[in-house]
C-alpha cells in the first residue's frame, strides 16, 4: 500500500477535530503539574517531618509508569466510589506524573536563588508567605523558564496517552480514521504532523517568554 | 513635601530608653563540634556605634547574625529592643523589622527596582500604601545620596551604589538598630569610600549601630567602643583612642600590626 497524498488530504479535517481537545488537555495538565509540582516542592522544603514522605511522594510518582497511573485512575477509583469523567481523568493523571518532574524543575530554581535573597527578606521582617511570594517565585520562575517549558512540550506530547481512555484528542481522532478506512499510514503522519506543528508552537512561545524575562525585568510588586 | 527629617530615621535614646539596645548574655553557638561563639558577653546603649574588629573566622559575623536570628545561637542569654530572643520562637519578624542589617553583598532584589526593593516591606510589613511607602523610599535614597537611581535595577548600578541602596533600604524600615556585616568587603576600593561617608552621616545622626568591618579608619573616626574578637570569644573592648593606641591582649597587638601597618 503506498502513500497516498490525496486520501491524506481528505482525512486532514477529520484527524484535525481532535485538535482541541489536545490543546486543553495539554494545557490544564501543565497548570495543574506545575501546581502539583510547586507543592510538593513547598513540601519538600517545609519541617524536618514532612520532608521524607514528600520526597518518597515524588520518587513513587516518577518511578511508575504514566500508563499505569491512567489506568490506575481510570478503573480502581470508581470502584471506591470515585467516579471522574474520561477526559478529567486523563488530565489528573498526566499532571500527577509531571509533576514529580517539574518539582524537581522548581528545586532547581529555587536552589539557584542566593541564601541572600531570603536573608535579606527575613531581615526586613518580611513573613515566610510574603518571601515566597514576592521574592523566591518570581526570581525562581527567572530561573526554570527554559526547562519548564521543554517540560509544556513533553506534556503535549504525551496527550496521546488519553486515547486509551477513549478520550477524543488528536491521536483518538486518527485512530477512528484508521478503523472506519483500513488505512493507518496517513492518519498517524498526519496527527505526527499536527503535533510537530503544536510543539513548534509552543517552544516558539517559550523562546518569547524566556527573551522577554530576560530583557525586561518584572516591574510590579 | 514632607521634610526629609520627619521620614528618616531618628534615634530616640534620650526620651525614651534607658535599658540597652542590645543585651548579650554567656552567648554561645557551635556548629556540629566547632565552636562558633563562646560565652560572649556584651551591652549595647542606644545610640552607640560599635565596631567589631578581628581575624577572619574569630565569630564577628556569627555574633551579629545571632543578633537578627539569621543564627540560632543555643545558649546563653540574647534581649534586643527589650525581647528576649529565644531559639526557635515564633514571631521574629516582629524584632527583624526593627533591627535593619546590611550584608557584605547587599542582597538586594534583583528583579525589583531601586524604589521597590525599598517599598516591598513598607507595604507588606509595615502596611503602607504605594504613596506613602514610595515617599519614606525617596527620603532615604535621597539620604544615602542616590535619589535619581530609583527606578533603575540593581544590576545597573555599581558596587558602591548599591550597598548605598541596601541601606536605604534597610533605613526606610526605621529601625531602632542598624547591623553592619562587612558592607565594604565586597567593594572595588574606590567605592568603598561612598558607603562609609554614609555610614559615617548615620552615626552622626545618633543611630544605635552595630559593624563588622576591617575599615580602621572608619572605626576610629565613628566608634564609641571598638570590641576585638578572637576564636569566637571577646577578647578586648575599648574606646578606639585606647584600643588603637594601647591595645591590651597581644591577639589584638598582632591583628593591629598587620592590619595597620
Amino acid at each position: 500500500m503506498k502513500f497516498d497524498f490525496a486520501f491524506a488530504m481528505e482525512i486532514f479535517p477529520q484527524v484535525l477535530q481532535g485538535i482541541g481537545n489536545t490543546i486543553l488537555v495539554a494545557i490544564a495538565s501543565f497548570i495543574g503539574a506545575s501546581v502539583l509540582g510547586f507543592i510538593w516542592e513547598i513540601l519538600r522544603r517545609s519541617s524536618r517531618f514532612v520532608r521524607p514522605v514528600a520526597q518518597l511522594w515524588i520518587d513513587a510518582i516518577r518511578s511508575t509508569p504514566v500508563l499505569v497511573q491512567l489506568y490506575f485512575l481510570f478503573f480502581v477509583l470508581p470502584h471506591y466510589g470515585i467516579v471522574l469523567p474520561a477526559m478529567l481523568t486523563g488530565v489528573l493523571g498526566i499532571s500527577v506524573y509531571f509533576s514529580g518532574y517539574i518539582a524537581e524543575v522548581f528545586k532547581a530554581g529555587i536552589d539557584a536563588i542566593p541564601r541572600g535573597q531570603s536573608e535579606a527578606a527575613s531581615s526586613l521582617g518580611l513573613s515566610r508567605p510574603d518571601t515566597i511570594g514576592y521574592i523566591i517565585m518570581p526570581q525562581m520562575l527567572r530561573n526554570i523558564a527554559a526547562p519548564l517549558g521543554a517540560y509544556s512540550v513533553s506534556i503535549l506530547k504525551s496527550t496521546p496517552y488519553l486515547a486509551v481512555l477513549a478520550v477524543p484528542e488528536m491521536l483518538g481522532s486518527a485512530f477512528d480514521v484508521a478503523s472506519e478506512t483500513y488505512r493507518y499510514a496517513e492518519p498517524m503522519v498526519v496527527a505526527g504532523i499536527l503535533f510537530l506543528a503544536l510543539a513548534m508552537i509552543g517552544v516558539a512561545l517559550v523562546t518569547r517568554l524566556e527573551r522577554r524575562l530576560g530583557l525586561t525585568p518584572a516591574k510590579d510588586l | 513635601m514632607t521634610p526629609i527629617h520627619e521620614l528618616s530615621v531618628h534615634n530616640n535614646a534620650q526620651d525614651t530608653m534607658q535599658a540597652p539596645a542590645i543585651q548579650i548574655e554567656n552567648l554561645s553557638k557551635w556548629y556540629e563540634s566547632f565552636r562558633a561563639l563562646t560565652d560572649v558577653n556584651l551591652t549595647i546603649a542606644y545610640g552607640e556605634r560599635i565596631v567589631i574588629c578581628g581575624p577572619s573566622g574569630s565569630g564577628k559575623s556569627t555574633l551579629i547574625r545571632c543578633i537578627n536570628q539569621l543564627e540560632v545561637h543555643q545558649k546563653g542569654r540574647l534581649v534586643v529592643n527589650g525581647v528576649t530572643l529565644v531559639p526557635g520562637m515564633k514571631g521574629l519578624s516582629a524584632i527583624r523589622r526593627d533591627v535593619g542589617m546590611v550584608f557584605q553583598h547587599f542582597n538586594l532584589f534583583p528583579h525589583l527596582t531601586v524604589l521597590d526593593n525599598c517599598t516591598l516591606a513598607l507595604r507588606r510589613v509595615r502596611k503602607l500604601d504605594r504613596r506613602e511607602a514610595e515617599a519614606v523610599a525617596h527620603a532615604n535614597l535621597e539620604r544615602v545620596r542616590i535619589p535619581e537611581q530609583a527606578d533603575k535595577y540593581p544590576s545597573q548600578l555599581s558596587g558602591g551604589q548599591q550597598q548605598r541602596v541596601a541601606i536605604a533600604r534597610a533605613l526606610c524600615m526605621k529601625p531602632k538598630v542598624m547591623l553592619f556585616d562587612e558592607p565594604t568587603s565586597a567593594l572595588d576600593p574606590e567605592m568603598i569610600n561612598e558607603v562609609l561617608d554614609v555610614m559615617t552621616l548615620l552615626a552622626q545622626d545618633g543611630m544605635t549601630m552595630v559593624c563588622v568591618t576591617h575599615e580602621m579608619g572608619f572605626a576610629r573616626k565613628v566608634a564609641d567602643r571598638i570590641v576585638f574578637m578572637d576564636q569566637g570569644q571577646i577578647v578586648e573592648q575599648a574606646p578606639p583612642s585606647e584600643f588603637f593606641t594601647n591595645p591590651k591582649h597581644e591577639r589584638a597587638k598582632l591583628f593591629l600590626k598587620q592590619i595597620l601597618h
